[in-house]
């Protein structure tokens, strides 16, 4: 855990810490969970609470690596409490539709669906890994879960997507 | 196309709603102030134990003295009435041998 003293706690400006995060702190929320209301929510509610925690902040470092454990255990919990509604499995989803290669809009928007139909689990670390553009090392520690679960996560992961676009794309022809 | 590329692109992160940080900054003066930890510092923590661990040292040389001046006064106390017990017997004896010398 990054907790090098580069800035002492009392020189942390809470609204400046807020304007910095507040993209990276919503973005996981809203890529994990699919829904505004709820990841502003969240995001709030993560700033609340470093806030209250503001006094154990070491340096810039930690107080990036401490919001984004704590806004992705929190969409994790909020994923596995939405997951006991019934809802689309990854295998089962709809395939989405025009699809186009290389940067089209629809891609994306399609590939957000994909992802957010992937295991929670899965799902928060392609979102840390493509998002945040975080090493398997460092998603371990955000996670608190072994560095292998992560790698064979994600190829897991990466699989599913790369046959579930490979065929869509298929199918229209591209 | 290049799925991880698609992916950066799909998953790159997006700013929250304008008023975002007003809101957040709203609900910090609305919540009640949390009252720190008493202790929140682990070398707090040690001095403290340190603190304690040489008040029981010192309280317990001291009630070792104490209860050795107590000893001590005791044995005085003893010693005293042996020595008036010895000297009554001592004035018996004189007396019995007075006594039976007339």
């Amino acid at each position: 855990m990054p907790r090098r003293a580069s800035a002492p706690a009392a020189g942390f400006d809470f609204a400046g810490l807020v304007r910095q995060h507040q993209a990276m702190v919503f973005s996981i929320a809203w890529h994990m969970l699919r829904d505004r209301a709820v990841a502003e929510e969240l995001a709030q509610d993560v700033f609340l609470s470093l806030h209250q925690h503001l006094a154990e902040m070491e340096s810039p470092e930690h107080v990036q690596f401490w919001l984004r454990r704590v806004t992705s255990n929190r969409a994790l919990d909020v994923a596995r409490r939405r997951q006991r509604r019934p809802m689309v499995s990854l295998e089962n989803a709809p395939e989405p539709v025009a699809l186009t290669p290389t940067g089209d809009p629809l891609l994306g928007t399609a590939l957000k669906k994909l992802v957010a139909a992937l295991p929670e689990k899965s799902r928060a670390i392609v979102v840390l890994r493509y998002q945040e553009d975080l090493d398997p090392a460092e998603i371990a520690r955000v996670l608190g879960i072994p560095v292998g679960t992560v790698k064979s996560q994600l190829q897991r992961a990466l699989a599913l997507l790369r046959e579930k676009l490979s065929r869509s794309l298929g199918e229209i022809g591209i | 196309m290049n799925l991880e590329d698609e992916l950066r692109s799909a998953l790159r992160r997006q700013e929250a709603s304008p008023d975002f940080t007003e809101r957040v900054l709203a609900r910090v003066a609305a919540a009640p102030v949390r009252r720190a930890p008493r202790v929140s510092q682990p070398w707090i923590r040690w001095v403290a134990a340190v603190a304690a661990a040489l008040l029981l040292a010192a309280g317990g040389l001291e009630y070792r003295d104490y209860r050795g001046e107590r000893a001590k006064d005791q044995v005085l106390l003893a010693v005293r009435i042996a020595g008036s017990k010895l000297n009554k017997a001592q004035r018996k004896v004189h007396m019995l041998a007075h006594r039976s010398n007339s």
